[in-house]
Order: structure tokens, then sequence, then C-alpha cells
């Protein structure tokens, strides 16, 4: 690593010893943009430290009422990382893990996620460590009416966008929304995203995530001369993300054969294509059982207990369930099995360990969740548009917007790989675009 | 590049003041202008040109008297001036005095550059923004008249320095601008770099994030098309112009004087339309290549190793080289182009251009043609477009990059370009419908003044006394 890189991440180190998720993303970020380093200017700057510590970090208590009348206390953060490209930009997450080490690993990554969408967001970062499951509508409904209390004096439409993560779904958004336009007395809707369609939401953005990843893939798959026409794919999860994934592919031609859950996978080799079963797919989501065996008794196909969908033979692998759910064993299988295209939909999916072997392996062709994951904040950074114009585009549209960006941002990471010597290597290339485009900005703005 | 506007009136001040307005009111108001602040003759000119022009408007509509628009036309709505302290490299402290003049915000927020130069002073800052008000007006576009700067000068001083400077600047500008409010730009002395430290400390101290400056970098929110924009407007209002009297670029002989953003952009869109482009210069001289300029050479000469034009006739074989640049217009051709600067080209070069049977003259840099060769070229029934109308293209996509801003989102370059063309097409056909309405069809001149100052009086009659 450069000698300035490696100077900057001790210090951190040295500043936030505990913080393991942060200095993680940290290290492996400088890791990958070294080879774009070679610029006397970064450290007169002083860039690098600016890149990697947030601008502005917000905490705050969020106290609230349940509903036997108990009191309880939470810890609210909004980490405002960099606004060098656009106002802050980025989800907020509702879960007990929260802390100011996994905001800041959030706000990190989502700055460099949205630089290459080439819409105008900064990146950031938020949350409380508030647990949303077994807690009554009302419960939710008071907790976010608190937690806005504290932070509506720190975003804005021009400020800082909040939108949705992990425990905040569309209910918590209108909650949060209701009373920002209560405090602030005007409706100023492109202060939040992920509102739902009556009050300022955007078309597409239910599937935005998953249709976002195939787009990549398709421009991705593409570029080799190649098409995703017959093309089978596995995919793990059935959330969201994986609906997205499983209804756009079928429009483009390919099929997805596999979903999961903690229960095992399911193996569909007709692929799950067609209304019926897609929407399966978001009734089976919203029973709330956490269970994908329901699908194999439903369309009688076989599942597999505790077994991951890797191990089936396919052209194209995507995962999209959770951190860290795909090992070494699993990318081990991937490269057996010949997958051509790897595309992460989920965040960070896979370990560290296999991430590097997909990546440094010439049989298949990867794409990190950076880029290929980010039809979800494009979709968001469209509705800010749509509700800056007081205008709301049409399906189409957006649709035809959404793919547009992600063919780019495959095309920016693409000829960064290629300008810097690392061929096909789409992770580093969208990291390095990232970066000159993010320091570019940085340096014209001064200090 | 308006501070040659500023140079360049000097030499024509003469006849300007032996010019009659041809209104007793306004000349009355005249007289007041200079009482009142009798120390700014760059304002007394621009103020006498305006109110002569607007003559035959104000005879034809006496509300605008009765109802105060001509008083406070030439009154800014707001002047602000202040101090600008800051330290250099070895630790001195200088100061420098700061000025954001508001002229006129009836037809949209304040809009215009600021100019960081040693000659900057009240009289010449007022001076631009008046006409910037006019100017802005004739785009279509929803943006008022204003314009700032400082004595401050950028030459010789070090990044940190000019860094330093625009950030103490800010730190009191702030507090008048905003994206509804007044959105600078740049003009001498503030460049692409002034404009992103300016921008960095309005985000810094106002945290947000919003379109409160223009000129801004491609990576934090500038617009497509901006370094083409000048020239590119250029020919398309310059078409329209030929269109309009049977003519057109298709197989012209094209003169462009300059190799600048405003003369390799046009000599591109020139070629584009049909026309031949055969000239072009620098500060040196002018090359001559009959068959025709080769566009990618001179960017490689001047965008890519920024060297003379002379190279290029040492490269493209067939082309001439001259020292000097007046002799350009001996050239015989059918469009002239002047894209250098002010007052390049004088009474002989008009009298070479009519000789030589050229049908039309557009200007693409800031008032490039002498009073006396503008007279010859409109008595010679020469189509001719002054500056004020035909360059109006840079500040048209100025407000076009506003207008992505308030959208947060980008347009491609293709959709900017058909923007900026439709702008230039109405630009032209406002000037021309205002002329013939008072009596002075195909004047180009008196047309773009009327049409610019018709939309913001008649929208200040709409406001009544505020």
């Amino acid at each position: 690593m450069n000698n300035y890189a490696h100077r900057v991440l001790e210090r951190l180190r040295q500043k936030y010893p505990s913080e393991e998720e942060y200095l993680q993303s940290v290290q492996t970020w400088l890791e990958m943009i070294d080879p774009a380093l070679d610029d006397p200017r970064y450290e007169k700057l002083d860039l690098l430290t600016r890149m990697v510590e947030p601008e502005r970090m917000v905490t705050f208590l969020v106290p609230w009422v349940d509903d036997q009348g108990n009191a309880h206390t939470n810890h609210g953060y909004r980490v405002q990382f960099n606004s060098a490209i656009g106002p802050y930009k980025g989800g907020l997450r509702f879960h007990p893990s929260v802390n100011a080490s996994v905001v800041k690993f959030l706000g990190f990554e989502q700055t460099y996620k949205n630089a290459l969408t080439g819409l105008p967001i900064g990146g950031a970062s938020g949350g409380a460590d508030f647990d949303p499951r077994g807690r009554s509508d009302r419960e939710i409904m008071r907790f976010c009416q608190s937690f806005m209390n504290a932070l509506y004096r720190y975003i804005g439409a021009d400020t800082d966008i909040p939108a949705g993560d992990i425990g905040v779904g569309a209910k918590e958004i209108g909650y949060l929304y209701g009373q920002y336009k209560r405090l602030l007395g005007k409706a100023e809707s492109s202060a939040l995203t992920g509102k739902g369609l009556t009050y300022g939401g955007s078309k597409v953005r239910l599937e935005a995530a998953g249709s976002g990843t195939v787009y990549f893939l398709d421009r991705m798959v593409g570029s080799q001369g190649d098409t995703l026409e017959g093309k089978t794919i596995a995919v793990s999860g059935f959330g969201n993300m994986s609906w997205g994934v499983c209804r756009k592919a079928a429009q483009l031609g390919a099929k997805v054969v596999t979903l999961s859950g903690p229960d095992g996978y399911v193996y569909d080799p007709e692929g799950i294509t067609g209304q019926e079963k897609l929407d399966y797919l978001l009734e089976m989501r919203d029973s709330g059982k956490d269970k994908v065996s329901a699908y194999a008794r439903r369309f009688g196909v076989e599942f597999f207990p505790g077994k991951k969908p890797w191990e089936v033979k396919t052209d194209i692998a995507i995962p999209c369930a959770t951190q860290n759910e795909l090992d070494v064993e699993d990318a081990i299988s991937i490269l057996a099995n010949d997958v051509r295209y790897y595309v992460e939909g989920a965040n960070m999916p896979a370990t560290t360990q296999a991430m590097k072997l997909l990546r440094l392996s010439p049989k298949v062709l990867t794409a990190g969740a950076k880029a290929s994951g980010s039809g979800g904040v494009a979709v968001s950074a469209l509705e800010m548009a749509q509700n800056s114009i007081r205008y709301n585009w049409t399906r189409s549209e957006v649709d035809e917007k959404l793919r547009q960006i992600m063919g780019s941002i495959y095309d920016a990471s693409a000829a960064a790989a290629a300008e810097y010597g690392l061929g096909e290597d789409l992770i580093a290339g969208n990291d390095i675009a990232a970066f000159k485009k993010i320091s570019e900005a940085m340096i014209a703005q001064g200090l | 590049m308006s501070g040659w506007q500023a140079a360049g009136r000097n030499e024509s001040t003469e006849r300007i003041d032996i010019m009659n307005i041809q209104n007793e009111y306004l000349n009355g108001l005249m007289e007041r202008v200079v009482k009142r602040d009798p120390a700014e003759p760059e304002f007394h000119q621009a103020v006498r040109e305006v109110l002569t022009s607007l003559a035959p408007v104000a005879n034809a509509r006496p509300e605008l008297i009765k109802e105060g628009v001509m008083d406070c036309l030439v009154e800014p709505e707001r002047t602000i001036k202040f101090r600008v302290p800051w330290e250099d490299d070895r630790g001195e402290i200088h100061v420098n005095r700061g000025y954001r003049i508001q002229f006129n915000s009836a037809i949209g927020p304040y809009k215009g550059g600021l100019r960081f130069h040693p000659s900057v002073n009240e009289s010449i800052i007022k001076f631009l923004g008046f006409e910037q008000t006019f100017k802005n007006s004739l785009t279509g576009l929803p943006i008022g008249g204003g314009k700032g700067g400082s004595d401050f000068d950028p030459k010789g001083k070090s990044e940190a320095e000019v860094m330093r400077f625009c950030q103490s600047f800010m730190n009191e500008l702030f507090k008048y601008i905003g994206p509804d409010t007044d959105v600078p730009a740049g003009d001498i002395g503030v460049g692409a770099r002034e404009i992103g430290y300016l921008f960095g400390q309005y985000k810094r101290l106002r945290n947000e994030f919003t379109g409160v400056l223009t000129g801004k970098g491609l990576t934090y929110g500038g617009s497509l098309a901006r370094k083409e924009a000048t020239g590119y407007g250029l020919c398309y209002l310059a078409d329209c112009l030929l269109k309009d009297n049977g003519k057109s670029f298709e197989g012209a002989t094209v003169v462009v004087s300059g190799s600048g953003n405003v003369a390799i952009y046009a000599c591109d869109k020139a070629t584009q339309l049909g026309g031949k482009v055969v000239a072009m210069s620098d500060s040196n001289g002018y090359i001559y290549d009959k068959d025709g300029i080769d566009l990618d050479l001179m960017k490689q000469i001047k965008e890519v190793e920024r060297a003379r034009i002379k190279e290029y006739a040492a490269r493209r074989p067939g082309a001439e080289y001259h020292e000097g640049c007046v002799n350009i217009w001996n050239i015989p051709c059918d469009i002239a182009l002047p894209c250098a600067t002010q007052n390049e080209l004088p009474l002989e070069g008009a009298k070479a251009l009519i000789k030589n049977g050229c049908f039309a003259v557009v200007e693409g840099a800031n008032m490039p043609s002498t009073p006396d060769a503008m007279d010859a070229l409109q008595e010679a029934g020469v189509l001719f477009a002054p500056s004020k109308a035909a360059n109006a293209g840079g500040v048209a996509v100025s407000a076009l990059e506003m207008s992505q801003n308030s959208m947060r989102f980008s347009w491609t370059f293709q959709e900017v370009d058909d923007r900026l063309k439709t702008i230039m097409t109405d630009l032209y056909h406002n000037a021309a419908r205002a002329a013939e309405q008072f009596g002075m069809a195909g004047n180009l001149v008196a047309g773009a003044n009327i049409a610019g100052f018709l939309k913001v009086a008649d929208s200040m009659l709409a406001y009544g006394l505020v």
C-alpha cells in the first residue's frame, strides 16, 4: 500500500481502535484504489484523511414510551460523510446492532456507491439501536416521531436526505416524513426518500434494486459479446431484491432457477417466471415466516434443506440475501460450476476471502455491490428529482433512466479498470472511478 | 470577457456623448443619473447608450415613464460593499474590497458574474450589472441581472492564496446570495478554480448543496455543453438570421477570428451546418486554409498543446500563416464571425469585407466591431448581429445549469444543445420582431436592446412600485 495511505490507515486504527467494520471497509478501499494514488496533491491536501472520515457526525438520545407506559431510551446517529458531489444521502437503520462503527462504515460505503450513479448525491448513513421487531405500530410511530424530533434540524432537501435501510421500510418512512413535515411547517417532500406513492414516492422504487442489478448484469454480459437470452441464474434470498431480480431477468430472456432462505434452497428448473410465481414470492415474504420451503410445496419443485444455492450449475450467480452469506466453500462451488458472471445484489454478501477468490479468478467476471447493487439508491435520487420538479415520471420513464444509470456505472468501472491496467477487475475499477470523481470535486472546492 | 467591453468603450465615448436621447424626460433622467453619482463614467455611458436606443419605445409607451419604470431601471435594487481581509503565504495581511450589485430581479433571481481584477470599482460593477439585466432578459430564461467582484488581482498569487481570498470573500457574500436570490458566476479572474473554492465555502457555511453558483465543475453540478455554448449559440443565431434573409451556411465561405472556446466551437458548428471555415487567428497572426480548417488539428494545437496558431500552417499542407491579425478581414468570405476580442474589426476591415461581398457579420466576442465598422456594415446592407444577442449562448447555458441543479438531474449533451438551439432561435425572432415593431426592421442592434428591455419593463409594471 502507498506510504501515505498506510499512515492514514494507521492513524485511524489508533484513533478508533474498536470500530472494526469501519476500519475493515477503509482498509479494503485503500487497497483497491492503490493504483490511482500516485498524485502528490493527495498528500499535500491531506485528501485521504478527509475522504475516510465523516464531515460531521451527530449522536442523540431517543426517548420514547411503550404501550405499557414504560419509558425507553435509544441511541440515534446520523453520519454526514461526504458532500463533495451533492447533499448527504443514505439510509437509516433501526437494529440493535447499530453503533458508531456500523453507521460510519455504512456512510463510507454509501459515499462511493452514490458517486457513480451520476446523480448529485453525497454520502451518509444513520439509524438507531432500536429493535422494531415485536413492537406495535403505535410504538414504532412514537419512536419515529421522537427520532425525528432530534434529527429534523440536521436534514433537509439541500442538506441531507435520509432513506430506509434494515428496519426502516415504507411504514417508518411515512411516520418520519409526517413528523418532519409537521415540525418544519412545509411539505418539503424531497427531504426523505422511499416515500409511499400517495405522498411523493417514485414508481419502480419497489423493484429498483433488483432491476438495477439485472440491468448492470445485462451491460456486463453484452460487453463480452454475450447475451442474457437463455441464461440460467442462481439467486439467494427471497426478499425484495430477489423478487426484482427474478422479474427483470425474465423480462430480458434469462431465468432464475433458485431461491433461498434460512431453511435451505429451492430449485425450479422451469425458472421463477410468470405472474403467479412472482406474486407468490411477495406473499411468502409478507407472511414473515422466513421459510422458502413453502415455494417448493406450492409449485412442486425440489427443496434442499440446510443447503445453499451455489451448488446448482448455472451461468450466473447473484447473491441477494445478506452480508457474508457466501463463504470460501461457496466460492469454490461457483468456480467449479463454471459460472461466468458473479454479480452482487446484497451488500457485501461474500466474505473477504471468498471475494478475493472470485475477483482474482480469470474464469468468472465479478461485480461488487457498490456497483451492481446501486439501483435502489439511484431510484431514490430519481425520487428527489421528481419531488424537486413537482412532477412524477411514468413507470417506463423511471425504468429507462435506471437502465441508463446502471449501464453507465458498468462503463465507468470498466473504463477505470482498463485505464489502470487491472483488466476486467470491475470492483477495483468501480472504487477507482468513484474515488477519482469525489477527489476531483473535493480538490476543486478547496479546504 | 466583458472587461474588454469596458475598455472598448473609451474609443466610442465621443460618439455616444454627442448622441441625443430623442425623449425629453429621458434626457432629464440621464442628467440626474450623472448628478447623483458623478464619479461613475462607465455607468453613465452604459445608461446613455441604452436610453438612446429605448427613446422610441418610451415615446410609444408613455406609461413606462409615468409609472416610474425608467427611473427604477437605472438604479440598482441593492448594492453591497464589503471588506475582504486575507493573509498571503508570507503571513502579511491584505485588505481588498468586495462588491455585489443586485441590479434587477424583475424576471428572476439576480444573476451575473464575479470579476476579480484591480480595475474593479463600483462604477464598473454597476455598468456591468445594468447591461447584464438586458442580456439575461433576452435569453428568455428566468434570470435577473447582477454583478460583483473585487479589486483583488489573482495574477501571481499561489493557489493557497487564491483559495484563502475566495473563502474570505464568500464569508461575507454568502449572506446575500442563494439559488432563489442571487446566483453568481465567473468573469475575468474568476474561472473554474475560483468557482470551486467559492462553492466549497458556501456549502460549508450554509450546510446546503444547491445551485448557488454556475460555472461549476462537472463532478459537482456543472452542465455539459458549457464549453461549446457560446460558439454553438452564435451559429444557431447566425443560421436564423441567414435563413430569414434567404441565405444559409450551406456552401458559404466563413472566416472566424480567434482560436479560443468561442472561435473553435463556432468553427465546429459552422462546418456542421455546411459552411467552409477558411481562416482563424490568435493574438500573433492568422492562418488561411483554403481547403477548410482541420478542426481536430486546430483543437490539438490550441486545446491540448496550447501552442501558437502558426503551428497549424506548419503541419497542414496548403495552409498559410500571416503575421498580424487585422488583415484576416481581407480574406474573401461570405460570412464573418469575429470571435477574438473587443475592437478587432475596425472600419478598414469592414470595408474589405463589404468589397469582397461578405453578406453577414455575427459577433461572437464582446463588442468586436468598432462603432464606425458597425455603421459601415449596416449601411452597406450586410446582415449584422451584435454580441449582446449573438453571444448570449454562454449565459443561457448558465441558466440551464441552474435548471438542472434545481431538478437534481443532469441533461445529456444532446438535451442541453437542443435547448440552446431553441433559446437562440427564439432570441433571434424576439429581437427581429422588436426592431420591426418600432420601425427599425432588420436592425438587430436596436431590436436586441428593445426586446431585452420590454420583458423587464413589463414585469416591473406588473409589480407596481416595489
